[in-house]
């Protein structure tokens, strides 16, 4: 039978990330969601207590964590702001293609120094034509010389105006679709790099997202992440992850979701009796306990296995795609566990739907999950 | 200078607490135990010593049972203490003031420390006793109610404040001893996800002292929660006014303790 035991190692990174949330994320929650502000203290704060480069192996300054042990710590985060959590773990998507492609020159050449002090990374794949087709990139490298020209935009880029580096994905060739893609690290301070101004979004707006235009950027080819066409698998085995945490961040939400129903139950009195009393409220707290549950243990299923050395595209996709579905039901259900309190922007809820929607976009929307799935299990049966 | 600091794992804040079958004790079932605020500051004073006098050292001692005095050890190692000793005792033996401080003593000696310290009392028990207890057995001075402690090298001397209801008085104690440090003053620092790991993997000294059984005398005969509160009322309000408003005619007409 497996153990679903945490060890007292992992118990006390999840306590550390759980203080964090509650003594430094949850107080300025409100207010950055309202202001839309991108709290850079906090981001400071948890870099300093190793809570931002998780993944990042020790040899190069990160934390060096098992996916599983990350996932923990996303969860904890998560349940304070998921905006800023967004925002803390954008490194481990942005780095994870240098973890997975870079030469180990290359990782200590970028890793090494970026992990030393605060920065920021962003990894660079959507553009304003299509997000879930990674194939059809338009931003362009063109071989020039010793190195790449390149040029395009980037959309829904997390922390891109804070950023000093850039993980960019970018086609030699349009017409070779998939097989034309190549991946290059990319420093801020390089000529043409041009983070564009802060979306206003619906939730995770403690979080920084904008578009990135590369004019006539110059590469050198020592700056280019693995074989030139090999960018499009690179960009699918970072993704595969970085999947998992996204499923944490939702339980969390999730998990933050249910909490305030459950104790907002206990207090509220409506026909004489608090509505926790009610079997109607009972049945709402039950399903979403359920939920929450289900989700926290397909996180922890899908980490576990690709900790284990399975590539894990189709427990990952699971994990992400149902802990997303439930943080956004979970978040729905506890704004109706508050009534109309649950609609007013005094209470915490309704900004756990805004924040929970975004986890079914993001990372691969989820009816790109529901294609993965698909395709995985019918491989089985073909 | 070797420093020793004293800590005692005490339940969370937010655990629900309930007595054991035989209604004398706190039942540890389910309960999580961690550094008492008190300690955290000890611990923190401890470490901000260390930083201000080369070539010293940290020495962190518990006594309690396993495994919830090996997780405080360990917390106290994650925030940079350098060596730690567990003293091995039963629950009841940690929770009495005197066997506490007999076996923090018979661990503590061996290693003739510059100074002592501890949180001024226990997170859980209150008892404030085992300082003063520890600078008896110890047979050095000892002082509680303690905050800011420096070394004044050339007077061989520690010198600090201690906060009393009357206000905050300045005192120079001489090195060997033991202090009880006030909760909350130095802003206790938060150990780094890199500390933690490490320190799950640092060792730690177990020693048994010669006697460990609680002192029947000084230990409680009965442990009961308080009976849960009753007659609170809650005041509906739609702005500050009418809060204010009602709260006033509540406490005038009702409670009756404004004219």
């Amino acid at each position: 039978m497996p153990d679903f035991s945490l060890s007292p190692e992992q118990e006390s990174l999840r306590d550390l990330a759980r203080k964090f949330a509650r003594t430094e994320m949850t107080p300025h929650a409100a207010e950055c969601d309202r202001a839309a502000r991108f709290p850079e203290e906090i981001y400071r704060k948890a870099y300093d207590l190793g809570l931002m480069n998780l993944n990042v192996p020790t040899e190069f300054g990160g934390s060096g964590l098992s996916l599983l042990d990350q996932c923990l710590i996303v969860e904890e985060l998560a349940h304070g702001c998921a905006g800023m959590t967004t925002s803390i773990i954008a490194n481990c998507l942005a780095l994870e293609p240098i973890l997975l492609g870079g030469t180990s020159e290359q990782k200590e050449r970028f890793l090494a120094p970026f992990c030393r002090e605060y920065h920021l990374a962003s990894f660079c794949l959507t553009e304003p034509s299509g997000g879930s087709d990674a194939g059809a990139l338009r931003t362009r490298a063109r071989k020039d010389g010793d190195g790449y020209v390149l040029d395009g935009e980037k959309c829904f880029i997390t922390n891109a105006p804070h950023a000093s580096l850039y993980t960019v994905f970018a086609t030699v060739d349009p017409a070779l679709r998939h097989k034309g893609v190549a991946a290059f690290v990319v420093p801020r301070s390089a000529p043409g790099v041009l983070p564009g101004k802060d979306e206003e979004k619906m939730g995770h707006r403690a979080s920084s997202t904008s578009t990135v235009r590369f004019e006539e950027v110059r590469v050198p080819e020592s700056d280019r992440l693995g074989p030139e066409v090999d960018g499009f698998s690179l960009a699918m085995r970072t993704l595969d992850q970085t999947r998992t945490p996204i499923g944490a961040l939702a339980t969390g939400i999730a998990q933050a979701a249910l909490d305030h129903a459950a104790a907002y139950s206990l207090k509220r009195q409506t026909f004489g009796k608090a509505i926790a009393e009610h079997q109607a409220i009972q049945i709402k707290l039950a399903n979403m306990a359920q939920a929450v549950h289900a989700a926290r243990l397909l996180t922890w299923h899908a980490a576990w296995a690709i900790d284990h050395g399975a590539r894990g595209t189709l427990e990952s996709s699971i994990a992400k795609c149902f802990a997303s579905d439930a943080a956004l039901h979970v978040a729905d259900e506890a704004i109706q566990t508050f009534g109309g309190y649950g609609y007013m922007k005094e209470y915490p809820v309704e900004k756990l739907l805004r924040d929970a929607k975004l986890t079914q976009i993001y990372e691969g929307a989820n009816e790109i999950q529901r294609t993965v799935i698909a395709r995985e299990l019918l491989r089985a049966y073909a | 200078m070797e420093i020793v600091v004293c800590v005692k794992p005490v339940p969370e804040a937010e655990t629900r607490l309930r007595p054991d079958a035989a209604g004398t004790a706190l039942d540890p079932e389910g309960v999580k135990y961690v550094l008492a605020g008190y300690d955290e500051s000890a611990v923190e004073q401890a470490l901000l010593l260390r930083e201000s006098i080369p070539g010293s050292r940290v020495h962190v001692v518990a006594c309690g049972p396993a495994p919830r005095t090996e997780e405080v050890l360990r917390a106290a190692l994650a925030l940079g203490c350098d060596v730690a000793t567990w003293v091995d005792v039963p629950a009841a033996s940690a929770d009495e003031p005197l066997s506490a401080a007999r076996a923090l003593a018979s661990a503590i000696s061996p290693h003739s420390p510059d100074l002592v310290l501890c949180g001024k009392q226990a997170g859980d028990n209150e008892a404030g006793v085992v300082p003063a207890a520890l600078g008896e057995l110890l047979g050095v001075p000892d002082l509680s109610y303690v905050l800011d402690v420096r070394w004044n090298a050339g007077a061989s001397r520690f010198s600090l404040k201690r906060a009393s209801e009357a206000g905050l008085e300045s005192w120079t104690v001489p090195a060997p001893c033991v202090l009880g440090l006030q909760q909350a003053w130095n802003d206790p620092r938060t150990a780094k996800l890199p500390a933690i790991l490490k320190s799950r993997k640092a060792p730690i000294a177990r020693v048994t002292p010669p006697s460990a059984a609680a002192d029947p005398a000084s230990s409680p005969r009965r442990f009961e929660l308080p009976p849960p509160r009753t007659g609170a009322k809650m005041i509906e309000y739609k702005t500050a006014d009418e809060a204010a408003t009602r709260l006033v005619r509540a406490l005038r007409e009702e409670a009756k303790v404004l004219p």
